[in-house]
């Protein structure tokens, strides 16, 4: 007979360190204690059973819901003794190697403890997180629904290959398009099959372009790859400067070259076409004469 | 500072002496004491001005911790007056460092105006460089210092020039155009290339080289008498004018006599030739325009050879000019009697009898903002090459009616960016100069050539030759 009274608020009054009241974010974890007892029902089932005997309800003895109560991390304690009774359970089914298992983001140790509110170690965290990957190099054709309905609780919100970039063609007219972005400017780039000619809003790109830098930047995939004489380029850029514009083309151009040939993009990672320079203007800050500068030193 | 002070003391105590001697005689004793004027004890101790005390620095002033250097002098005396200009202005024709390149032709006389040469690279003779030089036809930012010899890299543009070169020859028709384009597309060498293929045909050839240099009142001017509305005159331009043609034309000049009888304030020899005539107003300056108009008279007179009238710079030849006039109002570029001779000849008012060419170049490096010159050079692009679509002038705006008038049925000539091929010519040409060290092949010249903008000639120089890391 189990006579914990327990809800969720009576949580604070747990053995283990105090913790923030509530974290923001992270849904707290359902805590399944022993159903409350029913008095009224107590007394009818006494009354029935014809039993005299008075309950001496300062002498019953409260069972927790879970035998790592008294421990200082119950849930992590559950959980890995389930993770790990799991693992025994399923331990002869075949794997794939740890390459080829699907890429999961599990939770960092932080959300895992604001999700459990228990001060959990590093090291244990990462011993489930073990138990965890061995779990994910089973054969995904023969993954247990229970197996993937476990691991679903370590795995992080958003995983891997969630968000999927819309997909790019070449269209009718034998068009890719690229768009590329570099401090404040951003360009839209079509690339065409052709014998090198670039316009660049309309003006070839020694109009656009008077720094022969500039001009080098914004057709840069191409030559990095060797692809001059092969494709056409025009582009449409806006805000920033010229240079920002120029190396916004870079990214654009080299986006849309991916689409005509997608095994390029070793090649144009070599290059530094691919990666967006997330470099910004740094604000400016109070009691600063710019973002960092300070005032100059007077004596009086 | 102190030394010139005493010094000044020691006059003024003596004229005191002078002036009061019972006061004089003892002050030899004691010139402080007896002395009763209040200057002389003021002068007597010059207060030391002191070096380090200054007043406390102002709140808020910056604290100078470095000791003010004084600016660095140049070693060496400054150049000479006209001397910056002289080197700036100058034209470098030659590169000794350069290679000779092996099997470059000239341009000849018989080949000139045919298009077999098209997208090859031919040098200039020694003697059409002369009058090329003398005619100011090179300019400082081309690219002569480059190379060995000048040479010049015969495009589209330039054979289609000759076809309608040739033509005016042979029907006697006067070829009009304008050169229009990108910057540094070529346009001031196409025209050098069109004077120079006039001295090879033995046209007269005559360049104005520059319209700003007219326009921008650095010439004296006076107005035309008789001239109605008023026009004026640049007495020393035109006599340098006349020489430079008399330079660059001197067989023509020397070996054709005068067959009209000029009416000139001075008198001419019985069977001058034009050269003489135009030493008349070399020697006299303010005779120079009615000689310049005399020597036209005669050059258009039958039998002649073609004449040839080049001008670069053609916008500032379309707006006011720097010049005043006597009721302080500027004087429109036309009525400049040089310019109007131009201009009369490009808008067909003017024609040549025995044929010939009137060619003009815009420029955009030194590019006046000029409305309806810029319209009317829209205009005449758009006729030449997309006929359905003709700009209109905003009703509503003002418009230099002359401007429009002029060139109204004016045609163009757009240079465009050089043909792979003619890339390709001019960077082998590059190359064997020695002043292009790559291996010029496809990839190379196509990868030039489309960072040169899709083959701007003066780009592909620059990529090429000029910014070399």
């Amino acid at each position: 007979m189990r006579h914990s009274r327990q809800t969720s608020t009576a949580r604070s009054l747990s053995t283990t360190a105090s913790r923030p009241a509530e974290p923001v974010g992270e849904p707290q974890e359902k805590f399944t204690a022993a159903p409350p007892i029913n008095f009224a029902k107590e007394d009818a089932a006494k009354a029935g059973s014809g039993d005299e005997k008075n309950i001496d309800l300062g002498k019953l003895r409260v069972v927790p819901a879970s035998p790592s109560y008294f421990s200082s991390k119950p849930t992590f304690n559950d959980d890995f003794v389930s993770l790990s009774a799991l693992l025994r359970k399923v331990s002869a089914l075949p794997t794939v190697p740890n390459s080829e298992a699907p890429k999961v983001a599990w939770k960092t140790i932080d959300q895992y403890r604001i999700m459990t509110n228990e001060p959990v170690k590093t090291q244990r965290y990462h011993k489930m997180l073990h138990i965890l990957r061995r779990l994910n190099t089973i054969h995904p054709s023969l993954m247990p629904p229970e197996v993937a309905e476990a691991m679903k609780r370590y795995k992080k919100a958003s995983q891997p290959g969630d968000v999927r970039p819309n997909p790019v063609f070449i269209d009718e007219m034998g068009r890719a398009k690229g768009v590329g972005r570099r401090k404040k400017s951003s360009a839209v780039a079509w690339v065409v099959e052709g014998e090198g000619e670039v316009l660049v809003n309309g003006k070839s790109l020694t109009q656009f372009f008077g720094r022969l830098h500039d001009r080098e930047s914004a057709v840069w995939a191409l030559k990095a790859t060797q692809r001059l004489d092969k494709y056409n380029v025009f582009a449409l850029t806006q805000g920033g400067g010229v240079t920002g514009q120029a190396e916004a083309m870079t990214l654009a151009v080299a986006k849309a070259l991916l689409v005509h040939e997608p095994a390029l993009k070793p090649a144009l990672r070599r290059a530094g076409c691919i990666t967006r320079d997330p470099r910004k203007v740094e604000r400016k800050k109070a009691g600063h004469v710019k973002a960092r500068k300070m005032p100059t030193w007077v004596k009086r | 500072m102190s030394s010139s002070t005493c010094l000044r003391r020691f006059a003024k105590s003596s004229l005191e002496r002078a002036v009061q001697p019972s006061i004089a005689s003892r002050s030899l004793i004691s010139p402080q004491a007896s002395c009763f004027s209040t200057s002389a004890p003021r002068h007597a101790l010059p207060t030391l001005a002191k070096a380090s005390k200054g007043p406390p620095p102002k709140k808020g002033s910056t604290l100078i911790l470095k000791k003010k250097k004084a600016p660095a002098k140049a070693a060496g005396r400054p150049p000479a007056p006209g001397d910056r200009k002289a080197m700036r202005k100058r034209i470098v024709l030659s590169n000794n460092n350069a290679l000779e390149v092996a099997g470059l032709q000239d341009l000849k006389e018989t080949d000139a105006l045919s298009g077999i040469s098209e997208g090859q690279v031919k040098g200039l003779p020694e003697d059409v460089v002369d009058a090329l030089r003398a005619m100011e036809a090179f300019k400082t930012n081309q690219g002569w210092k480059l190379f060995r010899r000048p040479a010049t890299l015969i495009r589209k543009e330039t054979t289609e020039l000759a076809g309608l070169l040739k033509q005016a020859e042979e029907e006697k028709k006067t070829v009009r155009r304008v050169f229009i384009g990108d910057r540094m597309s070529g346009k001031s060498t196409l025209l050098l290339q069109s004077l120079s293929m006039g001295f090879l045909r033995n046209w007269v050839v005559i360049n104005l080289p520059e319209a700003y240099d007219i326009v921008n009142a650095h010439t004296e001017y006076k107005p035309l008498p008789g001239s109605h509305p008023t026009q004026y005159t640049q007495d020393v331009y035109t006599a340098n004018f006349l020489s430079q043609i008399v330079k660059a034309n001197k067989s023509i000049l020397e070996n054709t006599q005068i067959t009209t009888n000029p009416s000139l304030p001075l008198p001419l020899p019985a069977k001058a030739s034009l050269k003489q005539l135009a030493e008349l107003g070399i020697a006299n300056v303010e005779t120079s325009w009615p000689v310049f108009v005399a020597l036209w008279k005669e050059l258009t007179q039958p039998g002649l050879p073609p004449v040839m009238l080049a001008l670069d710079g053609l916008a500032h030849a379309m707006r006011n000019s720097e010049y005043l006039s006597a009721q302080v109002k500027p004087i429109h570029a036309h009525d400049l009697t040089i310019i109007r001779h131009f201009v009369d000849h490009l808008s067909g008012k003017a024609t040549l009898p025995n044929g010939g060419a009137i060619l003009a170049a815009t420029t955009s490096s030194n590019n006046p903002r000029v409305p309806a010159f810029e319209f009317s050079m829209q205009v005449a692009e758009a006729k030449r090459y997309h006929p359905d679509n003709i700009p209109q002038w905003n009703p509503y705006k003002n418009v230099d009616q002359r401007v429009i008038e002029c060139l109204k049925d004016v045609e163009v000539l757009k240079l465009n960016g050089l043909s792979k091929e003619e890339a390709r010519s001019i960077m082998e040409y590059y190359a064997a100069s020695g002043m292009l060290r790559a291996k010029v092949d496809d990839k190379f010249v196509t990868e030039k050539w489309s960072l040169a903008g899709m083959g701007n000639i003066g780009e592909l120089e620059r990529a090429a030759v000029r910014l070399r890391i």
